[in-house]
């Protein structure tokens, strides 16, 4: 009886969009915009020359924590916000990638249970490799539709740079933050 | 770190128009541009584009990394990827065609062969239309929309109100969130952190900004507890929302809209209905070629 309601309330309703996730996604959003912004404008040396997007991490872990509305929030709004931040303009279909990117990882946060647990990291990092080349592709073949650019171009001009810098960022940096949340959800009972 | 919006009133034509009316102007020119290869309607387009543009005042030192951005996507698409290789031209451009240096040219004192065709070239100007035409309408959005708009302008749009409520509310958090960003970053140098060092391969790089961006993002979690439970307590999501920032539609905007509808309406008509879709090269064009 009791391992049954204990088991009821660690189940998370995959799209509740209540008060908190409206925080939790502006938070994200934000902390997306910030981080993009930060190592795109201001240049934190000798990180430049490793990748470009440390900050595609946050929207997969916004969505691996708080469900996928949050990390398609967090990376639709965030590249929004990023965007507007540097002057670069305004990109729908790139921040529709960048939300996919988000919003996949999210599709997998009721299978996560446990955060520093070694199956949930490997789900996890499962839906990070599924959510880029999903968002990524979708970004990148709606070049086709934008610019008139072929598959070749796509693929190698648009697709692969992008998949590969945000599969890494990914991969590297999302076990980083579960381990560090599971500290704070086992200190707040979250 | 200071976090500065691009925005500032510049007393333009732009200014006057209402937000919503500006982002179905925008996403009007993206559908028309998108729907047809025909010159002429790119040129139409690419025309309603300029002037739009050229109604917000935008001086070059404004918009100078945006324009950066687009030329690197121009230069590939078009210069390596239509011109050079002639890739980006497939499945718009059929095969074959005139060449622009039939014999050849000289160049070094070598002769040289390009395979680069005359419909190529026409090809690389529509892409250039079409690119700019959307490139200008949206690239001077963040430089003419008060940030306190979006949230308000959206919600208008027809989004859900939670969903307008968070864009407007990650605006808010930005200054913060930039502010926790510097004070981690000084923070951690302080401590002897080498974020900058040259040191280790990829791997170990990107595992250095973990110490940055771990602090500031379970940082800003703990604090979103609080912010929701003062929402809940003001009994947020309770009625619909009233926005500070109101939103009110001009005689000039409903111009704008009709405009918008005209343009996006005529060139669907011409390009679907007319035979104006396909990518064609106009008869003068060869003759500056023979």
């Amino acid at each position: 009886m009791y391992s049954n309601e204990v088991i009821k309330q660690e189940k998370k309703p995959l799209w509740r969009f209540g008060t908190k996730e409206v925080v939790y996604a502006a938070i994200g959003a934000a902390l997306y915009a910030v981080i993009t912004w930060a190592f795109n404008i201001w240049q934190i040396p000798g990180a430049g020359n490793v990748g470009i997007r440390p900050a595609v991490v946050i929207p997969m872990f916004f969505g691996i924590a708080f469900g996928p509305i949050v990390g398609f929030i967090t990376g639709f709004v965030g590249n929004i916000l990023a965007d507007l931040l540097s002057g670069y303009g305004f990109w729908l279909w790139w921040d529709l990638g960048n939300g996919i990117m988000g919003l996949i990882p999210g599709l997998f946060s009721v299978l996560i249970t446990d955060f520093k647990g070694g199956r949930s990291i490997l789900l996890a990092e499962i839906s990070v490799v599924l959510g880029v080349l999903v968002g990524m592709g979708v970004a990148a073949i709606s070049e086709m539709w934008v610019s008139g650019a072929d598959m070749n171009t796509v693929i190698f001009a648009n697709f692969l740079p992008a998949f590969i810098t945000n599969v890494l960022w990914g991969l590297v940096l999302l076990p980083l933050l579960m381990v560090a949340y599971s500290a704070i959800v086992t200190q707040s009972g979250r | 770190m200071l976090v500065a919006w691009n925005y500032r009133y510049r007393n333009s034509l732009i200014d006057r128009i209402d937000p919503r009316a500006r982002f179905i102007f925008s996403f009007a020119v993206l559908l028309a541009a998108t729907s047809t290869w025909n010159p002429l309607l790119l040129a139409i387009i690419f025309l309603f584009s300029i002037l739009w543009y050229a109604s917000a005042k935008l001086s070059w030192q404004d918009t100078k990394r945006g324009w950066l951005m687009i030329s690197i996507l121009l230069f590939t698409m078009i210069v390596v990827n239509t011109i050079i290789t002639g890739g980006g031209a497939g499945g718009v451009v059929p095969e074959g065609g005139q060449l622009v240096w039939p014999e050849g040219f000289n160049l070094f004192g070598r002769h040289m062969t390009f395979g680069l065709t005359v419909e190529r070239l026409w090809f690389a100007v529509a892409q250039l239309m079409r690119i700019l035409s959307i490139s200008l309408v949206f690239i001077m959005i963040p430089y003419t929309m008060d940030s306190r708009a979006y949230g308000v302008t959206f919600r208008k749009l027809g989004l859900p109100d939670r969903l307008a409520y968070t864009m407007e509310l990650s605006f808010r958090f930005i200054p913060t969130l930039a502010r926790n960003f510097q004070v981690t970053l000084d923070a951690q140098r302080a401590r002897g952190f080498e974020l900058d060092s040259a040191k280790g391969g990829v791997l170990n790089k990107i595992r250095r900004i973990a110490p940055l961006i771990i602090p500031v993002t379970m940082n800003a979690i703990v604090s979103s507890e609080d912010i929701a439970n003062a929402m809940d307590l003001r009994g947020f999501g309770q009625q619909k929302r009233t926005w500070l920032y109101e939103l009110k539609f001009h005689w000039w905007d409903y111009a704008v809209i009709g405009l918008a509808v005209l343009l996006l309406g005529t060139v669907l008509y011409l390009a679907y209905g007319h035979g104006m879709r396909l990518f064609e090269v106009p008869p003068w064009w060869y003759g500056l070629f023979n």
